[in-house]
């Protein structure tokens, strides 16, 4: 087992490495399709970012506790069947108490199966450490997709209908950018908030 | 000649007016991460299009005949075991989304083999890319929207039948591998031009990929008009009308 | 744990019972949540279909007292040249009396298919309401079909002659004003409208007469 090496990051370390440093949206690049697709709305931003955080939990739990048992090739089947099982579940969870969000979320929600941020996670910390540390990993890259989902949601709903769940918060004069609910306003918003967070992540010079 | 017109508008709208990138936003992995040469986006392109190709057939046929509510094969299995009404409502669909992920990791395990053989330079090219296309939202999301058609159709008679889902596949490919090149020509040149460090690598390809979205956005509506253009509404020639069979008083 | 990764037959009973764990909890998932699946899916279309008929006031006053209305579901096929048309029409009846017909009906909108509901009194002669189910219309502009302020233009209008979009000031009321910017989006809605009353005249004619 590779949990006891004295170098490998440990739980909290792990949580906090999730929410910022190794942000998957903005650092990592990864799940860029959910990115780029449910953004429009700040709540269908917040129930998928919900989806992914609890298959992501799930599967990194149950990777962890089969880890070392399986042979690679078998790995990857039953790690595949893990995640298609548990995005089943949220998918089915969806559509019986919120069946707006479900209608509105659409394909995205199976699409959490070829998600890259749960492969990725599977790949680089449940597989090797232990169960606790696989869930703190989850959990804290789960609030980071969470957050960058939200930030791309909230320029995007407030620029381009000036609300947010309903609360007004532009004056009604405010002349709807509706480019940026639509396809192209996905792409320009998350283009621009990643080159503003790459400026700022900078190491100092300039 | 309607079933033509059907499969030509599925085509135009799979390719260019729905495009897989541009509407949907499917396969943006590999549209930022592997669009910076026009051949591998080329070979990568033609790669996802055989994949979703092989993918959808398999899909099409297990929901078809296996896995939507009162499928042929398994109510006759079910009929062993059950009463016959309780066999024709049998619903596998639960398990679509597992039997469409382990379709979609053989298909690219048997285009893998292909390409060993066939093309060993391509594959040699290719890399870690190769198995990486399991992960491409594009093929998984062809085999939904082939799911939905079939399974979710209302009306029975409207389900999609196997040309119509491979056209869609393919022509989603076509788009995809479009899209895809078109973004590694332009990043071609880009390699020549002084982008401002921030910007540099994804954040200059999403705002070039936003560009091109608008511009696809142009294309909004042709399919509404070549139907209406295509098919001549005449007047109704006979109805028949069918109740449902639904339980007595079936009030809210 | 090397002895199950080696040997062969460990591994095919760790991978048969992680299925069966797997397969277990996908039955419960289904035998617990499909019913309401079912009911949200069903209820998504019958729970308009009283208000669309009898109007909002008759429709509460109905649920208050307790006595919902009898809603017969049925689909009719239309043969036109080539293709069939099918629509899913649901009957109301109050105590035996037929109050009206709720149609549901899809068409092409201006980006992709417009799933709507509208109300047909028991003659056939007006429309009652009109609610949209389904649409992708563009945000901010085509979208504004599903507003109430738009759809108020469906209660009580004559259904013959066919209605008709026009800019500006509606004067007669088989008139519907298009939404600024939306044009397309409001044609496509009145021509669903049209096609489907035009169709389902003489079936829905002879069903009552039976």
């Amino acid at each position: 087992m590779t949990d006891n090496s004295s170098n490998a990051p440990t739980a909290m370390e792990r949580f906090i490495q999730g929410i910022l440093p190794e942000n998957p949206t903005y650092r990592q690049l990864l799940g860029l399709c959910p990115t780029l697709a449910v953004t429009n709305g700040l709540k269908a931003a917040l129930t998928m970012a919900a989806a992914t955080g609890f298959v992501l939990l799930c599967a990194n739990v149950m990777t962890s506790l089969i880890r070392g048992l399986l042979k690679p090739h078998l790995r990857i089947v039953v790690f595949t069947l893990t995640i298609a099982t548990f995005v089943t579940i949220a998918d089915r969870f969806l559509a019986a108490y919120l069946y707006d969000m479900s209608k509105t979320l659409g394909p995205y929600i199976p699409l959490i199966i070829v998600n890259c941020i749960i492969i990725c996670r599977c790949e680089v910390c449940a597989s090797k450490q232990s169960v606790w540390v696989s869930a703190s990993d989850a959990v804290g890259q789960s609030l980071g997709f969470a957050l960058g989902l939200s930030s791309i949601a909230i320029v995007r709903e407030i620029l381009g209908t000036g609300m947010i769940f309903q609360f007004r918060i532009l004056p009604v004069q405010w002349p709807d950018w509706v480019i940026m609910v639509l396809p192209p306003g996905a792409f320009f918003t998350f283009g621009l908030l990643l080159a503003v967070v790459n400026r700022l992540t900078e190491p100092g010079k300039k | 000649m309607n079933y033509i017109i059907d499969i030509t508008l599925i085509a135009l709208s799979a390719a260019i007016i729905n495009n897989f990138v541009f509407y949907y936003f499917v396969g943006i992995c590999p549209f930022i991460g592997v669009s910076r040469k026009v051949d591998l986006a080329f070979g990568m392109g033609c790669a996802v299009t055989f994949v979703i190709c092989i993918a959808a057939f398999i899909s099409w046929t297990f929901t078809a005949y296996i896995l939507m509510p009162g499928a042929p094969l398994s109510s006759w299995i079910a009929g062993f075991f059950t009463s016959p009404e309780q066999a024709a409502g049998i619903d596998l669909s639960i398990l679509s989304y597992i039997v469409y992920i382990f379709a979609i990791a053989s298909s690219v395990q048997f285009v893998e083999m292909y390409l060993r053989k066939a093309f060993p330079m391509l594959y040699k090219s290719f890399g870690v890319f190769l198995p990486l296309i399991t992960t491409n939202c594009a093929i998984l999301f062809a085999c939904l929207t082939i799911m939905s058609k079939v399974a979710g159709a209302e009306n029975p008679a409207e389900a999609w039948d196997l040309g119509r889902a491979l056209t869609l596949a393919f022509f989603g490919g076509v788009g995809f591998t479009i899209s895809i090149v078109i973004m590694s020509g332009i990043r071609e040149e880009l390699e020549l031009c002084d982008v401002p460090k921030p910007f540099r690598g994804a954040a200059i390809t999403l705002i070039i990929g936003g560009i091109m979205a608008m511009a696809f956005t142009g294309f909004t509506g042709v399919d509404a008009g070549l139907k209406k253009a295509m098919t001549q509404e005449k007047p109704v020639v006979q109805a028949v009308m069918k109740e449902k069979s639904m339980e007595k008083g079936s009030a809210l | 744990m090397d002895w199950i990764r080696e040997n062969k037959i460990m591994q095919a009973w760790l991978v048969l019972t992680i299925a069966l764990f797997f397969g277990a909890m996908l039955a419960g998932v289904q035998i617990k949540l499909g019913p309401t699946i079912e009911k949200n899916r069903r209820n998504e279309t019958l729970e308009k279909v009283p208000a669309l008929v009898l109007g909002k006031e008759g429709a509460d006053k109905m649920a208050a007292e307790n006595r919902p209305p009898l809603i017969t579901p049925s689909t009719i096929t239309v043969d036109k040249i080539g293709r069939k048309v099918y629509y899913n029409v649901y009957a109301v009846r109050d105590k035996g009396e037929l109050k009206g017909y709720g149609i549901k009906t899809n068409g092409q909108g201006y980006a992709d298919r417009i799933e709507l509901l509208f109300g047909l009194n028991p003659t056939l002669d007006k429309i009652t309401g009109l609610f949209i189910l389904e649409q992708k219309e563009t945000p901010g502009l085509g979208n504004k079909i599903v507003t109430d302020e738009w759809r108020s233009q469906f209660v009580d209008i004559p259904s013959f002659p066919a209605l008709k979009v026009i800019k500006g000031k509606a004067s007669t009321s088989g008139e519907i004003e298009a939404i600024t910017g939306a044009t397309i989006s409001s044609r496509a809605v009145t021509d669903i409208i049209n096609s489907a009353v035009s169709d389902l005249h003489q079936p829905l004619m002879n069903a009552k007469d039976n």
